[in-house]
């Protein structure tokens, strides 16, 4: 059952990282969602277990690595958005789709606004409000996953 | 023994909701520790730049994967482009290609006529340029810098500080190499500085990225400095990474705010930085002093004249924009 599960968490990592990997450009860019945090946030409702603060400290350097970006700063970003997701694990599955999203999509900004912090001490500049879209994207694409079936919901409660 | 510790772990997973292991706390302080190590030691120490080429090798197969749908929708796209469309752009082809060739038989004569000259002042040879053509992958995916990563890495000879150019400007430079591709800064990133030099008066600058818009900025130029709205802006070559003469930006905004002693001025970039997808990656063979004080053979010099002919003659081909490169010269002595 564990390893099953492990061979999920696996794929669907690799699949999200591909997404990441598409050559985005423009707008497509600016609007991406954070195909990675995503998956996260998912496992680590439905398996807290098998997908921990270590594993998105993990997945948070191979976006660096991506992203070309100095080393470190998606997985602090990643490993702090995990810890306060955990912290609420239990009571986050009990809730219904709705808090469910507006819970998501706090720690998608929080892991942006970690970022961003990480970024302006680094001498960058803010970019806008249009920095904060990706989150907006990235609930409606958990919105679509859970009208297409995922259940991140009630059910999976004790897993 | 091991048998029955087994046995006690599996009774104690059994109920899973309790069974954590560490803290959440005590992982997010582990972590957060090691993040902010690997941030300090990558941001101010260069150990980690061979363990990144090394780990992009691996990478190198997953992009591959990602870029297959947009490639295959470019390569069905073309394949099903009309007859129509392709004699049009048959055409307009023939059509510059005859305007190049008048402009290389000009070239041609002027490239020797050059060399002669320089021949008669004992001039330093003018340095062969080296140029691989590449194209963009993808652009950059950290939204707060400005890279693009391209298809050739140190395997096909590419190493970091080379000049990115396209048809019709400088776009940016090289900044980091890994075996198969190379990321390149653009111009417009708020890291990057480019030496240049107004085409219209000789006057040399050092441009910056804007960093958010698509724009460069001149600071540090005083409030009475002679530069106009329109005024075209080239690489000055004084730096050794760009070669000399190459279009970077025009000024589109000169403000004098009174009481400050710097002009604010504004440019945007000639070379299409979101336009194209070929790229040319110019090396500038750094300048050798030993051997250029030792004053060459004659015939030594002639030979190295003949091999940058072919060399020079690519030049233009980047930079159809600019008219005149040779306007630059009379201001060299100067330098």
């Amino acid at each position: 059952m564990h390893n099953s599960q492990l061979k999920f968490i696996y794929l669907s990592l690799l699949f999200a990282f591909i997404c990441l990997l598409v050559p985005w450009s423009g707008i497509a860019l600016s609007l991406r969602p954070d195909f990675m945090l995503l998956v996260i946030i998912y496992w680590m409702l439905r398996a807290p277990n098998q997908c921990n603060v270590g594993t998105a400290w993990f997945v948070g350097l191979l976006v660096d690595l991506a992203t070309g970006g100095v080393f470190g700063q998606y997985a602090l970003a990643y490993t702090v958005t995990t810890f306060v997701g955990l912290v609420y694990q239990r009571r986050l599955v009990l809730f219904n789709n709705t808090q469910q999203l507006v819970y998501v999509f706090l720690l998608l900004v929080l892991s942006q606004i970690v970022l961003l912090v990480l970024k302006t001490f680094a001498g960058n500049e803010w970019l806008g409000w249009t920095y904060f879209l990706p989150s907006i994207t990235g609930i409606l694409i958990w919105q679509l996953a859970v009208m297409l079936g995922l259940n991140t919901g009630k059910h999976s409660r004790g897993n | 023994m091991v048998q029955g510790f087994h046995q006690n772990l599996e009774q104690q997973q059994a109920p899973a909701f309790f069974a954590r292991g560490p803290s959440p706390f005590a992982r997010l302080v582990f972590f957060a520790a090691l993040s902010l190590t690997l941030i300090a030691t990558d941001s101010r120490l260069q150990y980690l730049s061979t363990v990144r080429e090394n780990l992009m090798v691996l990478l190198h197969p997953l992009q591959l994967i990602a870029n297959a749908p947009s490639q295959l929708y470019q390569f069905t796209n073309e394949y099903f482009s009309t007859h129509h469309r392709l004699l049009n752009e048959n055409e307009q082809l023939k059509k510059q290609a005859l305007k190049q060739d008048v402009a290389l038989q000009q070239l041609n004569i002027l490239a020797l006529e050059n060399a002669n000259l320089r021949d008669l002042l004992q001039a330093n040879k003018t340095l062969a340029e080296s140029t691989t053509l590449a194209e963009i992958m993808h652009i950059g995916r950290d939204p707060f810098a400005k890279k693009i990563i391209v298809n050739r890495g140190a395997s096909h000879g590419v190493l970091a500080g080379a000049a990115v150019v396209d048809a019709t400007g400088v776009i940016g430079q090289v900044t980091r190499t890994y075996p198969s591709s190379s990321e390149a800064t653009l111009i417009t990133d708020k890291s990057l500085a480019i030496p240049i030099q107004i085409e219209r008066n000789g006057l040399r600058a050092i441009a910056f990225g804007h960093g958010r818009d698509n724009t460069l900025n001149l600071p540090y130029l005083p409030a009475n400095v002679d530069i106009q709205r329109g005024d075209k802006l080239v690489t000055s070559g004084i730096d050794g990474i760009y070669p000399v003469g190459l279009a970077v930006a025009t000024v589109s905004e000169v403000k004098v705010t009174p009481g400050s002693p710097f002009a604010k001025i504004v440019c945007e970039p000639t070379g299409g930085i979101e336009k194209y997808r070929q790229v040319l990656l110019v090396r500038t063979p750094q300048v050798d002093v030993v051997n250029n004080n030792l004053a060459p053979q004659t015939s030594d010099r002639k030979n190295n004249a003949e091999k940058t002919q072919p060399q020079k003659i690519k030049e233009p081909k980047q930079q159809p924009n600019s008219t005149k490169p040779q306007s630059n010269n009379p201001d060299k002595p100067h330098a």
